[in-house]
Parts: structure tokens; sequence; C-alpha cells
């Protein structure tokens, strides 16, 4: 009996160790990715030291560019959400991109239209339209796959170019604004634009929450009560109190904003604050109700879960649905927040970005607002690289691409070594 | 009205070249288990490798007229080796360390289009580089060219034209009459059964998915060699991804892959045939860019029934 307990134990142990082996995928994955970029630069003449270091200074160097951070955070975030929780249900959504132009284009189509509408009724409306877009645009996949039995892959790849030659088509001809040289539409009515915020507040939100959230982690950690957990009592406490020591410096400077009438007003919209909202309740949605519980079982095991009694097909389908709105959602905002019009090609392939977002987050919702933080600050930094240096941002796709590889790779090897 | 429609289909027999000879790559790949979605940007990046080369040794060999088709050849075989490079480090990826096939691809994608762009801006910044495109393989002495409708459809186009149509033949041929295609149809359906047969399951998938990434390479070189004459970011402009719908309508052989990749390369002339005509407004042509995505997905539905995919795509193989 002893030695059963004492293998157990160490079973677990061996297990947990591995567990925290897998993070060291992140470590290798950036060595790896930025030893790609210093040597690429260095065989052609360019000094990688200053590059790199300029990435940094590029996202985070003055309010400015790091609103403009939390800006590019928006789509990234919202279209690996829309693939991650079609994966979960097993379906490959490759079509995030096509759903971002509908769900853009509805939004629009509905936006042009409000101008005499107040903006508390107008902006609650055209976000339902463009979650609808996307809806709409992943309905076809959908339908293909549950009625027809044809794998998605395919066509939801074939309705991303359809979306882009619409707009596309749409952009130069019914809706091109005449006074503009450029393929777009003329400027939406200003009451519909996403009101913007203030940089500094929503630095000292975004800290206290995620204060809020270490503290709950560690509270629960002490409730267990199996290791160490006098230890986990301090931290609870610490962090509290420092959560609370951040919320109230925010709420301070928020009071003194307000009385002197100065306000740190850059392009940041109030989509950064919705994007962590849906991000947090599709983490609840995921692992804390009914519905999200069907959706990981039927995608870690469609079979077994049919016979479990899971309607399989409508669980596929409300994952579906939800990831083609998600990504009509980043659409909408990335219009309504950034540009103000639709534009030819107003997304740099935000789509497919966001399947690499979702892969460095382990495909975990709460890990997926770490890694679209951590890709808007490569691109930002990468953007203000290529203007200062003269280097192609196209370096920071690159990167990017090694980093995830990289950690795909040794995370499976590991899984692999774990498991045998 | 014939000359209309006689352009138009020999613009269709040059249009189709490009998705035969990804289709023809990726037909090997599906059949051995292994699907490729970076294509797109593997005929990106070679395009830009085998014209860069091609525009750097021109000027060595262009004194001598017996050697100026040398740095075509050149150009070719080092988009050919692009390709091959990214076959083999997405055969790495997901034969070898069991990565998921599709995410890997994409991943891929962004790599190698990214990798594009920023060797493509670099050259910018110094020089364009252009070259003309190769001659007709048929010399105009011949006076074949010269035929009224067939010269035209049959004989103005260039080598690789005719490799392209003879590649697919050869390789239908090798996968259905001989031990190795066999062997790769095989690994395709049931790879326990190969193993225990003695065949090396993993083996074949690396040569096949090299192979494939080989194809989209030459077709790569096709696009700014034999086609354009230059490079631009969008210079593979879909055809990756309608290549690989190709696959799916051929039903998985390189023999009815010609006949999916002219219905492709016809639709694409017959659009640019009616703007360069005139025929409609230009800012129709998006539009009309829709076509072969349509056509696509009625093709996928419609074939749903008939197309079994070899069975173990998509599932890695290793010893339980």
């Amino acid at each position: 009996m002893v030695k059963e307990l004492e293998y157990k134990k160490i079973k677990t142990e061996k297990k947990t160790f591995f567990k925290y082996l897998n993070y060291l995928s992140y470590p290798i994955g950036l060595f790896l990715a930025i030893i790609v970029f210093s040597v690429t630069l260095l065989l052609l003449g360019y000094d990688p030291i200053s590059a790199l270091v300029s990435i940094p200074t590029g996202a985070f160097g003055n309010p400015n560019s790091f609103s403009e951070t939390l800006i590019r955070f928006i789509p990234l975030l919202l279209t690996a959400m829309a693939f991650l929780i079609a994966l979960k249900a097993r379906f490959m959504n490759l079509g995030v991109e096509g759903q971002l132009y509908i769900g853009a284009l509805l939004a629009y189509l509905v936006g042009a239209r409000m101008e005499i509408v107040p903006s508390f009724i107008a902006i609650p409306l055209i976000f339902i339209a463009g979650f609808m877009g996307g809806v709409l645009w992943i309905a076809i996949p959908l339908i293909m796959k549950s009625k027809l039995g044809v794998n998605e892959i395919f066509p939801t790849v074939v309705m991303n170019f359809i979306a882009m030659f619409v707009i596309a088509w749409l952009t130069i001809g019914p809706l091109k604004d005449p006074a503009s040289f450029n393929p777009r539409t003329p400027f939406l009515p200003e009451s519909t634009w996403l009101p913007l915020i203030d940089l500094i507040f929503v630095s000292y939100i975004f800290v206290s929450i995620f204060g809020l959230a270490v503290t709950i982690k560690m509270y629960l950690k002490w409730k267990e009560r199996k290791v160490h957990p006098t230890l986990y009592l301090a931290l609870t406490f610490t962090f509290l109190t420092l959560t609370i020591i951040i919320l109230s410096m925010g709420l301070l400077e928020a009071i003194e904003a307000i009385t002197i009438g100065e306000y740190n007003i850059y392009r940041l919209h109030i989509g950064v604050f919705l994007v962590v909202i849906i991000a947090l309740i599709i983490y609840m949605i995921l692992y804390k109700t009914t519905i999200g519980y069907k959706i990981r079982a039927v995608g870690q095991n469609p079979r077994a879960s049919e016979h479990g009694g899971v309607n399989v097909t409508r669980v596929v389908i409300t994952a579906g649905l939800l990831s083609g709105g998600i990504a009509g959602l980043a659409g909408f905002m990335e219009v309504f927040g950034v540009h103000h019009f639709l534009i030819r090609g107003f997304s740099p392939g935000f789509g497919f970005i966001g399947i690499a977002v979702a892969a460095l987050g382990v495909f975990h919702p709460i890990g997926v607002i770490f890694a679209a933080f951590f890709f808007a600050v490569l691109q930002v930094g990468g953007e203000s690289m290529q203007r200062g240096a003269g280097i192609p941002v196209d370096i920071i796709f690159i990167m990017q691409a090694v980093l995830v590889l990289t950690v795909l790779i040794v995370q499976k090897w590991m899984s692999t070594r774990n498991s045998s | 009205m014939t000359d209309i429609i006689t352009s138009i289909i020999a613009g269709g027999v040059v249009l189709a070249v490009t998705i035969l000879f990804v289709s023809i790559g990726e037909v090997y790949n599906e059949r051995a288990g292994v699907i490729n979605l970076g294509l797109e940007a593997i005929i990106a990046l070679s395009a830009f490798v085998g014209l860069w080369v091609t525009f750097e040794t021109t000027p060595i060999f262009i004194m001598d007229p017996l050697l100026k088709h040398v740095p075509y050849i050149l150009g070719t075989l080092a988009a050919i080796v692009t390709g091959a490079g990214v076959g083999l480090i997405h055969s790495f990826t997901c034969v070898k360390m069991r990565v998921n096939q599709l995410i890997a691809g994409l991943l891929i994608l962004t790599l190698v289009d990214g990798l594009a762009n920023f060797l493509n801006n670099i050259a910018l910044q110094t020089t364009v580089p252009i070259v003309t495109i190769l001659p007709p393989l048929i010399p105009q002495e011949t006076g074949l060219a010269d035929i009224p409708v067939l010269g035209e459809i049959l004989f103005q186009h260039n080598a690789f034209v005719y490799l392209a149509y003879f590649l697919a033949i050869v390789f239908g041929l090798i996968l259905y009459k001989t031990t190795w295609g066999l062997k790769i149809r095989a690994v395709g359906e049931n790879p326990e059964a190969c193993d225990a047969a003695g065949i090396n399951v993993n083996l074949i998938r690396h040569l096949c998915d090299i192979f494939s990434g080989a194809m989209a390479g030459l077709a790569g070189a096709f696009m700014s060699l034999g086609y354009l004459g230059l490079y631009d970011s969008g210079i593979a402009g879909g055809r990756g991804w309608i290549a690989i719908i190709v696959v799916i309508f051929s039903r998985w052989s390189p023999f009815r892959a010609i006949l999916g990749s002219l219905i492709f390369g016809l639709g694409y002339s017959v659009t640019a045939n009616l703007i360069g005509g005139g025929f409609i407004p230009s800012n129709w042509n998006y539009l009309l860019l829709i076509m072969p995505y349509l056509v696509a997905l009625v093709v996928i539905v419609l074939f749903r029934g008939t197309t079994k995919a070899p069975s173990a795509l998509t599932v890695p193989y290793w010893r339980k």
C-alpha cells in the first residue's frame, strides 16, 4: 500500500515536472527566432542589435506607440479566439479572414444609415450586425459540413477569397467614395465611431485585472490546502493589496484627469476593453458551462461524445457560429474603431496571423491574450523598425512563424517524451 | 470571334500550367498522407528566387548565343531547390515531429510569404529584377506556329508549358504503373500495413513532401520566368489554393489534374480576355475573379460523394 502510494507520488511529480518543462519551449522558440532574425540581418549588412532593440522601443517608447500596440492587439486577439473556439469543437475555421471582411461589410452597411441615431443605440446595433456578418459567412461551410458531409477546410479557405474580392469590388464600385482616389468608401457618420478612451486609465485597469486574476488563482490554491498553505495565503494578500493600490492609483489618475480636463487620448478606442471581456467570456463558456464542456468533449472525441448523448452536429454548429461571429466582430472593430471607412485590404492577413497567435497561446483563451499582445508588440515594433532602419517589416512575420513553429515542435517532442 | 475564342483557349492552356505543376506535387503528397497548405507561398518565394538568379546570371551568359538559355535553367533549378527546401521544413515539422499538418502548413505559409516579400523589398532597394520571358520552344521557322487556330493554341508556348503536361502524364504513369507509385498510394491508405510489409512509411512521406515543394517551386519558376518576367507580392494570386482544390476535383490523379487545371486556367483566361478586350468595365474584374472560387465551391459540393480522400490524410504515423 505504502509502496503504491509512493509510486503514484513519483508519477505525479514526474508529470508536473514535464508540464513545467513545456514552458521551456517559449524561451527556446524565442531564442531561435532571434537567431534567425539576427543572422538574416547580419547577412544583409544591417545591425541586428539596434534593430532588435528598436522593436520594444517602437512598441512602448511613447504613449502614441503604446496605443498603436493596443489597437493592433484587438483584431489579433479576436481572430485567434475565433479560430480557437471552433478548433475546440474540431472545426478547422480557416476562413476567419473572410468572416472578418463580411462582418465589417455588414456593420458598415448598417452603420452608414445611422446618421441621426444616437450612438448608444447605434453602436450596439452595429455590433450585432458585425457579429451577424461573420455568422452569415461561416454558415455556408457549416451547412456544407453538417448537411452534406464536406470537409470544412476547403470551403472556408475559398470563402476567404470570395469575401476579399467582394470587398475589393464594392470599394472601387458601388460603395466607392467619389471624392477619394483610394479604393475606399466615404467616412462613416461620427456618431457610430467607437468612443476613444484614456490610455493611462486603460493601463491601470488592465494591470488591476491581471492582479485580480492572480489573486483569485492564489486564493484557490490556498483553499486546496495541498502544498504550502501559508505561502499561498501570504501571496493572496500581497497581490490583493497590490491590486487595490494600483486600482486606487488609476482612480486617482482618472479623477485628476477629469478635474483638470487633461486626457491622454490617442487612437485607442473602447474595443480594447470589449475584446478582453469577450476573451474572458469565451474562457468562461469553454471551461465553466455545460455547452463548453460539450464543445471540448466533441473536440476530444466526437464518437465517444455521440455515445454519451451529445448532439455532435448541434455542438459543432454552435461553436462554429460563435467563431464566425467573433471573427466578424474583429472586422467591425477594425472599421469602426481605426479606419472609420471600409477600405480594400484593411486586414493584413489578421485571419491567418490569428491562427499563429492561437497556436502560441497553446489553444487556451488566457494564453491567447498574452500571445496576441506579444504579436502586437512585435508587429508595431517592426513597423517602427521599418520606418527607422529601413528593414522591411516582413522579417517580423518570419520571426513570428519561426517562433510558433519551434514552440509547437518542442511541445510535441516533450509530450511524446512524457507519454512513452 | 474565332480570334477571341482562340486566344482564350491559348491563354487557358498557359494559365493552367501553374495550377498543374502544383497539383501534380500535391497529388503525390496527399496520396502519401500529407497535406501542405503552404504551397501558395512556396510559389511566391521560388518565383522570386528563380527570377533573381536568372537576373543575376544573365550578364554572364549574354555574350554567347549558344548559352543564352543557361540563366533560365539555373533560375529554374534554384526555384526547385528553394521549393524542395521549404518542403523539407514542412516534412520535418509534420512527418518527423508530428505537428498538426494544417496548422504547420499555415505557419509555413506565413514564414515563406514573409521571406519572399522581405527578399523582394531588400532587392528593390538597389534594383528592380526584370527578365525577358522565356521565348517559345518551337522556333518560328518551322511554321507550326502559323497554322491558323491550332498554331496559337498548341505551338506558341515556352518549354514550361510542354513540361507541365509532359510531367503530369509521366508522374501519372509512375503513380499507377510502378511499384513506387503503389507504395506511395499504400502509405496514404494504410500506413500500419505498409510498415508491417517493410516499407519505410515516413521516408516515403518525407520524399513526397519534398517533391510537392519542388513542384510548387517549378510553378513559381514558370510564373516569374515563363509568364510575367517580374516579381510581385501577389504573384501566386490564389493559385496555390486553387491547386489544392483541383487535387480534390481530380480525385487524387495526375491525369485528371490536367483536366481540372485546364478548367480553372480557362476560367482565368476568360476573365483576362473579357477585361482586356473591353467587353466589360474594368472595375468588374474583382467580381469576375470570384468566379474560379465559386466554381471551386460547387466542385467541392458536387464531388463530395465520389471523392474518397486517402484514409490516412493528415494522420501522422509512428510506431506505437
